[in-house]
């Protein structure tokens, strides 16, 4: 049920992404932290989910919010019947090319794409007749050609791709249709939570009802898609594909986007680079609650690292910096605390081997998930991060809160949140890393007066106070509803 | 040019700065970049390049020709799901054979025209639960586990059906429901993987029967066992999948044509079925065998057609291609359907005190038919071409009825009328299977991907 509207208060329709309230982690914790601290707004939560029947809430949801139903990805359940079915039999056969050349092709036009995704919301009866239809193939093959035969510099040539990948893109893109035929409720604000999937009910809602939207990303999208598929074993066409459709679903986020709010100004020059009008990014950090008091490390020569066991993390860099900074201070001993990405259990059994391989296993542990990060980093005396991607990392925060000195790669927000109190090598740099923990082992001293400058920082600049505040002008303005005092 | 078309800073010039760049994505991708955005992540995420920077420098990298051409990746073909479509025949035969065996002494016990009626409700009843279920749940990976999920409300309408089924249709009626309720819970048993089991009690059930126990008695014992023992294969076999089941609409109309296809088995009174003991159970069982080697051979579509098409043109997979792999399994399963039916049935009539009074072509013949009808119409089915197959079905089911009532008196051989609605159904289904099968590119996309 949608929380009816009250008088003066506005109703926000938050569109996640495979994330809150199905599934607990950074971006999940903010959700939660946004909805339970902004009391002001009714909330409508329509949960985007890869098509997973049964999923349990891990939130429990205040009484001023509600999901407001759920889009699965790859079930076969259909959109509801919304008009007659002889009015639904109107077909747009021109629809899977229209979608293939907006979002696949290096200048989709925005507004073709948005003329077609509201069609498959007026008509959601229509878009399964539509893609099962042979002309609607052979159109959408047609423009295929076009796309892949595009030239331009910045765009590079197009790789050869085979009717197995065509059919794939086509299957994929009828997921698209599918998910932007899905009704969304009436409501006064659209916040998106990532520039991908979550855009697509938003970028509808917008286009039919005017309705404003507000676009967070915690990583940029695009990007951490790009990085994933470099990585991939996939095919040259999969991958080309694969980035080339986030690229078509952020260009759209960001064209229709009325404010776009990155959690760390590291994101906001890509976006900026990414062409986002600079007018429109306006920075708001997570937050976190920090306790009052601060205390030194315990002395106890242990590095711990939270995270998911993910490539994106690069567990097998810190395999090899443990290796390296065991050799220099014998004594030392890692843990890594959180499972392994979903999807990513066979990282996990690599990164597992090279353990083995490295002979890390006496002194590196994985310590599987933890429900109690604080302790965990409090028991710490060095936290360690070697990610290749981040944005603004509540685990890094975490260890500041506990008054613990950081190392971490300098991507992302990393270098902006440790300005002054941490230790920032570069991404991959086993030997810089390594110098960076085991400098910070072997003198205490250096490494208290890290913590007391991290614990201080951010008391001043990364407060849930600070964060929720942020958002509560944000989303007052935008909403339009005057906020109590 | 920055990725959405904004100017961007180039660099100096004699700067080494691009090479280096160029060098630096050489090195971690092994390859070049693809376009200016990945050119910027991987300078980012490895070369320690600000974002800013990394986008201005990406325009500077990006190959001018395309990397080296590698086909598709597929993953490999599920076989659990093929494991479960030979369990589940099992458990078909199974059936097929209890209705045989059992056929003498039941109808001694409660007479052959209540057994006649009985297997006549039963059988369109239990192949109208068998598609729904298979529908929606079995053809499911984790298929046990999607039923779980829904074991109550499943349970609650199972119940009202087979409570209906005894309170209007007095003992013909009850005694379908047992059957309705040994059949489908052997589906779910022998999923389960408990195919002995649930063997050894249809065995035991017949050694009952044939010893003259109660037969009613006897048979409510089998049907509370095999209830309390699907209940236990459901709610144990399930395990944690969140696998989504399929769609309910689509599952109803699954069950239309498997009722319809039951419909087709029963809708020749020429057959006998109670009446003539054995004989008809008999009959069956070669094209039931051919059918379940021919569907098993089926289901390598699924894998075979997007390999077929693996390095191939997307144009060019969408042309007509009377040899390719969709084909080719096509033609396969139909062959092995048609050949163990054809081996099998002379088998079966040369054991000639076995198949007495039913040793009759035609018999062997029609059973045949509607093992190729109901190949064709559930290829059709898992096509999503569903009201087409019901339509198939459906036809076949009124030209039988039509038949029968024309050689009601005197029919020049038995199964007259099934073979000429089996002809419909087959006549009406093959066209527009063929039609799709002979453009893999288009059947993969349009109807294989699209459910």
């Amino acid at each position: 049920m949608s929380p009816a509207k009250r008088a003066d208060r506005a109703r926000i329709l938050m569109i996640t992404e495979g994330t809150y309230p199905h599934a607990m982690g950074g971006v999940s914790s903010w959700c939660d932290l946004l909805i339970s601290g902004l009391e002001d707004f009714d909330w409508q939560i329509l949960p985007i989910t890869a098509g997973e029947r049964s999923q349990t809430e891990l939130y429990e949801l205040p009484p001023h919010a509600a999901v407001v139903g759920r889009i699965e990805l790859w079930s076969e359940q259909l959109p509801r019947r919304r008009m007659p079915a002889n009015a639904q039999r109107r077909g747009r056969e021109s629809l899977p090319a229209e979608l293939v050349r907006t979002l696949i092709g290096w200048k989709g036009n925005h507004g073709e794409l948005l003329d077609a995704l509201v069609w498959c919301r007026l008509r959601p009866q229509g878009v399964r007749r539509v893609f099962r239809g042979a002309r609607a193939w052979e159109l959408f093959l047609k423009a295929l050609a076009e796309v892949l035969a595009e030239t331009d510099p910045d765009a590079g040539p197009a790789p050869r791709l085979d009717a197995v990948e065509a059919a794939r893109l086509y299957q994929t893109i009828y997921w698209i249709a599918r998910t932007a035929a899905v009704p969304t409720p009436q409501t006064d604000l659209l916040h998106v939570t990532a520039a991908g999937w979550a855009t697509v009910p938003a970028l509808v809602h917008k286009q039919l009802f005017g309705t404003d939207m507000l676009l967070t990303e915690h990583g940029v999208y695009v990007r951490e898609a790009y990085l994933a598929a470099a990585r991939s074993p996939a095919s040259q066409g999969e991958r080309f594909l694969n980035s080339r459709l986030a690229r078509g679903l952020s260009r759209a986020a960001y064209t229709a986007a009325d404010f776009v709010a990155p959690v760390t100004e590291a994101n906001a020059a890509w976006e900026r680079g990414l062409g986002v009008d600079p007018q429109k990014i306006r920075v708001i950090h997570n937050g976190i609650e920090a306790p009052a008091l601060h205390s030194d490390p315990p002395g106890n020569l242990k590095v711990v690292s939270v995270g998911r066991i993910d490539p994106l993390k690069d567990v097998q860099t810190m395999l090899r910096v443990a290796a390296e900074v065991h050799r220099r201070v014998p004594g030392a001993r890692f843990e890594y605390w959180g499972p392994p990405t979903k999807g990513q259990e066979a990282y996990a059994g690599a990164c597992k081997e090279l353990a083995q391989r490295l002979g890390t296993q006496e002194y590196f542990q994985f310590m599987g998930s933890t429900r109690d990060p604080h302790s965990v980093v409090r028991d710490a005396d060095v936290v360690l991060m070697t990610s290749i991607s981040e944005g603004l990392p509540m685990s890094i925060l975490e260890a500041m809160a506990q008054g613990r000195p950081v190392v971490a790669t300098g991507v992302g927000g990393v270098p902006e949140v440790l300005h002054g109190c941490g230790i920032v090598p570069p991404p991959g740099d086993v030997h810089a890393i390594a110098t960076g923990v085991s400098t910070l082992l072997r003198d205490p001293q250096l490494a208290a007066q890290l913590g007391k400058r991290g614990f201080a920082r951010v008391h001043r600049c990364y407060t849930q106070k600070a964060c929720l505040d942020g958002y509560r002008e944000l989303l007052g303005d935008l909403a339009g509803v005057p906020l109590a005092a | 040019m920055s990725p959405n078309g904004n100017r961007t800073d180039p660099p100096a010039a004699g700067s080494h700065e691009p090479q280096h760049a160029a060098g630096v994505i050489e090195a971690r991708l092994g390859r070049g970049a693809q376009d200016v955005l990945e050119a910027a992540v991987v300078l980012e995420a490895w070369g320690g390049v600000r974002a800013t920077r990394a986008l201005s420098l990406g325009s500077h990298v990006v190959p001018p020709k395309p990397p080296r051409w590698l086909p598709s990746r597929l993953t490999g073909e599920e076989p659990e799901r093929r494991e479960s479509i030979l369990s589940e025949a099992l458990a078909l035969l199974m059936a097929i054979l209890a209705v045989a065996s059992w056929a003498g002494p039941l109808s001694r016990q409660v007479g052959a025209s209540v057994l006649e009626q009985a297997i006549v409700i039963a059988l369109p009843a239990t192949l109208a639960f068998q598609w729904a279920i298979r529908s929606r749940y079995l053809s499911r990976r984790d298929g046990l586990a999607c039923l779980a999920r829904d074991r109550l409300p499943l349970l609650g309408a199972g119940l009202l059906a087979l409570t209906a089924l005894v309170t209007f249709m007095g003992r013909s009626g009850g005694l379908a429901a047992i059957f309705v309720t040994i059949w489908v819970g052997g589906t779910i048993l022998a999923r389960r993987g408990w195919a002995l089991p649930y063997g050894l009690l249809l065995l035991g059930t017949l050694i009952g029967l044939e010893s003259g126990r109660d037969a009613y008695a006897w048979l409510g014992g089998l049907t509370a066992i095999v209830l309390i023992a699907g209940l236990t294969a459901v709610w144990t076999g399930g395990g944690q999948s969140q696998e989504p089941a399929g769609r309910v609409g689509r599952a109803l109309w699954a069950g239309a044509i498997g009722a319809a296809l039951g419909c087709l088995l029963v809708g020749d009174p020429s057959l006998g079925w109670g009446v003539h003991g054995a004989y008809p159970g008999i009959a069956l069982l070669p094209s039931v065998i051919g059918s379940v080697w021919g569907g098993y051979h089926l289901w390598k579509l699924y894998d075979a057609l997007p390999r077929g098409l693996q390095g191939m043109a997307p144009n060019e997979g969408d042309e007509r291609d009377p040899r390719g792999s969709a084909m080719k399994v096509f033609l396969g399963s139909l062959l092995r359907l048609v050949g163990t039916t054809v081996v099998l049935s002379g088998l079966v009539i040369l054991i000639g005190q076995w198949t007495s009074g039913t040793n009759r072509l035609s018999l062997f013949v029609g059973f045949g038919c509607v093992a190729l009808v109901t190949m064709l119409v559930n290829m059709l089915e898992s096509l999503a071409l569903v009201r087409w197959a019901l339509f198939a079905a459906l036809a076949g089911v009124a030209t039988e009825l039509s038949c029968s009532e024309v050689l009601l008196v005197h029919p020049p051989v038995p199964g007259m009328a099934l073979i000429a609605g089996a002809g419909v159904g087959i006549l009406l289904s093959l066209p527009p299977l063929l039609k799709l099968l002979l453009r893999p590119g288009r059947v993969l996309a349009t109807n294989l991907w699209i459910q």
